[in-house]
């Protein structure tokens, strides 16, 4: 099985997490740019956490055999703090790099006017900048806020087949479906979605525009759960090029949209000498 | 604009016709310099008619435009390569085969045909060499047939032929009563090897009169087709000159002596022209509206390549560090001076190697804001930022200090130390004094001494 993660925040995994992603068969992944646990306070902690998604966290995947893009944006919920949102002058510089695969996460989170606010900006960046867009559903609220999400796509004048809406479930499914964009599923432990469930989502309404992803950050996730949905398709009697389609066409073809994805396989002998500024990730000789 | 770029077939001599052409057009090539030759649509065959027309049909299904071109070697004469040409005392066979060559072009709807003088007989002086090919083209051009079909022929200035220069085939215009059907063939290689001024200037010189352009590299004095980097073709600049002028025509690779790995050569080709297209597009962004740098410059390893000509890259820099420094120079210096704290600062390890290597650049009163940003890459332990620190902006203004502790950073952190540009220049007692301390403490340790330590130090006890 081989695995596009469309969505999952690697910064706040572990090394253990990559090698047991590698092996699962996880050999691309996007990390969207959103909140840490802890609230930033200034722009500076932004362009920190930029310059990592960029530069550190694509270095620390590569040495696991893992293409590692990003998504870079103003969260949700710290446009809502005016020591944040200087950095929305910042980004245009950020969507032009390598590997910067869509601007996102964006979207709503408490459905204040700040956020609609950036959320309505950075989706005209996304179209000044060619890029596609990965909009975020409220946890709370998440019916009306995926419909008011909708009603801003649609008045930004972005093609919808460019923008995914994620964090779905039996609820909102139908009316993104409906628009045209694509459809985003998080698989969680406890929370949001789980495997059983997508399969129903999945026989209900095709694979096509269907987005799968672990959501894994520095909450209780689990990194596998592209895997665990993968294995649970075959088991409902998904066909293997079903599954493909979902865990790696799909996220190929999204994301590809950028004409930013780097997906050339690693040389066979990677050299784990290798450092990134000066610092290496294996730490001591392999055998 | 987007010019159309080609491949010349000449450079394909071990494929079939119809295969080099769908390789060609397969790589993205938009046009092809169509060599006739023995394999390769003879002109001289029974079936020539048939033959012209099927090819006619294959060129068009593939979208690639082409321009006729005659320098094939024993076509005319078995024993003597190019003979005769229209300087020899019996042209006939070369005009009769310009004539061919115009009558294929008219059916292929070709740009042009293109020809050379030939080299003058070592018994001809220039007067009669002069007027040989006067009347020889004045032939040519005088057919009626194609004179009515419009076809147009291109005279190349060739190294060593008689007219090698573009003043000369200009003169040669000039004298036959410029005809608007004669133009000039410009192979920018040989700009850099015979002409007096650079092929842009070449470009711009032959204006309007440009009905062909044939693209390769060069050495100075030296007639050897090279492929793009390998000599001092300025591939850029000639890039924005034919932009700059409005070129409309085919603007084909000229390599014959590839033919052994064409379709790697041809694909290394395309990649190099639209690099260039793209850093040349770029620049004049760039130079009528300086924010564009901002998002231009991240970009410049995705458009324009980012492997490593040869060895690590830490001495001559790799592929988009050139590529940034070209868009640093297309900068006001004001602009520049404005905008390179924040091109580093936000700037990814490629993207600050950029900057580093385009310091010197800077207008003299913005030297401070260079010296902050070499000193923050020297506390930094990327190799590749450490190299690029200590280029000509480093020799000319930084202090001896930092740049004596620059040095030795380097040979800690393996640098090769030809990465330091005014390396004897600035090298001092202090200098030596710190690496042979180095090397003392390597020693006692029972580790290797780096040879370029050792040879600094060599260098100083001779």
């Amino acid at each position: 099985m081989r695995i596009f993660d469309p969505h999952i925040h690697m910064t706040s995994r572990t090394t253990g997490d990559y090698e047991a992603m590698y092996a699962a068969g996880v050999r691309a992944l996007v990390e969207p740019a959103f909140w840490l646990g802890q609230p930033r306070t200034s722009v500076g902690s932004f362009v920190d956490y930029f310059d990592g998604l960029i530069g550190w966290e694509r270095f620390r995947a590569a040495q696991f055999g893992i293409r590692h893009h990003c998504t870079i944006a103003l969260n949700p919920k710290e446009a809502n703090d005016p020591r944040c949102t200087e950095v929305l002058d910042l980004l245009p510089r950020y969507l032009a790099k390598d590997g910067v695969v869509a601007v996102g996460e964006v979207g709503y989170d408490s459905m204040t006017e700040a956020e609609e606010k950036a959320f309505t900006r950075q989706l005209a960046l996304a179209v000044e900048h060619d890029l596609p867009v990965l909009v975020h559903t409220p946890h709370r609220d998440k019916l009306a806020g995926t419909k008011r999400t909708l009603d801003v796509v649609a008045d930004s004048g972005i093609a919808p087949d460019r923008v995914v809406v994620d964090h779905l479930n039996e609820l909102t499914v139908g009316i993104v479906a409906d628009s045209g964009c694509w459809m985003g599923f998080s698989i969680y432990p406890d929370t949001k979605m789980d495997e059983q469930r997508m399969v129903a989502i999945l026989r209900e309404y095709g694979t096509d525009r269907m987005l799968v992803n672990s959501a894994a950050d520095w909450g209780r996730s689990d990194p596998l759960k592209t895997h665990a949905t993968g294995t649970a398709m075959l088991e409902a009697g998904f066909s293997e090029s079903a599954v493909d389609t979902v865990l790696w066409s799909n996220p190929v073809a999204f994301y590809g949209k950028s004409g930013k994805l780097m997906l050339d396989p690693f040389p066979g002998d990677e050299d784990s000498a290798a450092t990134f500024e000066g610092n290496s990730v294996l730490r001591g000789a392999r055998a | 604009m987007t010019l159309r770029f080609g491949y010349g077939t000449n450079g394909f001599a071990n494929h079939r016709l119809d295969e080099a052409l769908r390789v060609i057009a397969d790589l993205g090539y938009t046009g092809v310099a169509l060599t006739l030759d023995h394999a390769h649509l003879d002109p001289f065959a029974d079936d020539v008619a048939a033959e012209t027309t099927r090819v006619a049909g294959l060129l068009d299904r593939l979208g690639l435009s082409v321009v006729v071109e005659t320098g094939a070697r024993f076509l005319l004469d078995p024993l003597r390569k190019h003979h005769p040409t229209l300087v020899s005392a019996d042209p006939a066979a070369r005009i009769d085969f310009l004539l061919r060559a115009g009558r294929i072009a008219a059916e292929l709807g070709a740009d042009c045909v293109s020809f050379w003088s030939g080299v003058a007989p070592s018994d001809v002086d220039d007067e009669t060499a002069w007027s040989r090919l006067a009347e020889g083209v004045e032939a040519v051009l005088s057919d009626g047939a194609l004179a009515e079909a419009g076809v147009r022929y291109a005279l190349e200035p060739e190294p060593g032929h008689f007219v090698q220069h573009v003043e000369q085939a200009l003169e040669l215009r000039r004298t036959l009563g410029s005809p608007e059907r004669l133009g000039i063939t410009l192979d920018v290689g040989h700009c850099v090897a015979v002409e007096p001024v650079s092929a842009a200037e070449c470009v711009r010189k032959a204006g309007e009169l440009l009905f062909n352009v044939q693209l390769d590299d060069m050495l100075p004095g030296v007639h050897e087709h090279l492929e793009f980097g390998e000599g001092r073709l300025d591939l850029v600049e000639t890039v924005a000159a034919l932009a700059e002028v409005g070129y409309p025509g085919l603007a084909a690779i000229e390599l014959p002596r590839h033919s052994h790995a064409a379709p790697d050569v041809a694909r290394r080709g395309i990649a190099a022209l639209r690099a260039a297209e793209w850093i040349s597009s770029a620049r004049r962004d760039i130079a009528a509206d300086p924010v564009k740098i901002r998002t231009l410059f991240p970009s410049a390893g995705r458009m324009a390549g980012r492997s490593v000509p040869e060895g690590s890259g830490l001495i001559e820099g790799t592929v988009d560090d050139k590529a940034r420094v070209n868009l640093l120079a297309a900068l006001p210096p004001a602009d520049l001076a404005a905008e390179i704290t924040a091109l580093y600062r936000y700037g990814d390890g490629a993207e600050r190697r950029g900057v580093l290597r385009g310091l010197h650049l800077l207008p003299d009163d913005a030297v401070e804001t260079g010296l902050r940003l070499v000193e923050d890459a020297l506390r930094a332990n990327d190799t590749g930022l450490v190299a690029a620190a200590l280029g000509p902006f480093a020799a000319r203004h930084l202090d001896a200090h930092t740049w004596r502790h620059g040095v030795l950073k380097c040979l800690f952190t393996g640098v090769p130390l030809a990465a330091v540009s005014g390396l004897a220049e600035r090298t001092d007692e202090e200098l030596i004094r710190m690496v042979t301390d180095y090397a003392a403490e390597r020693r006692a340790a029972g580790r290797a001494i780096p040879a370029d330590a050792e040879a600094m130090i060599k260098e100083a006890t001779a």
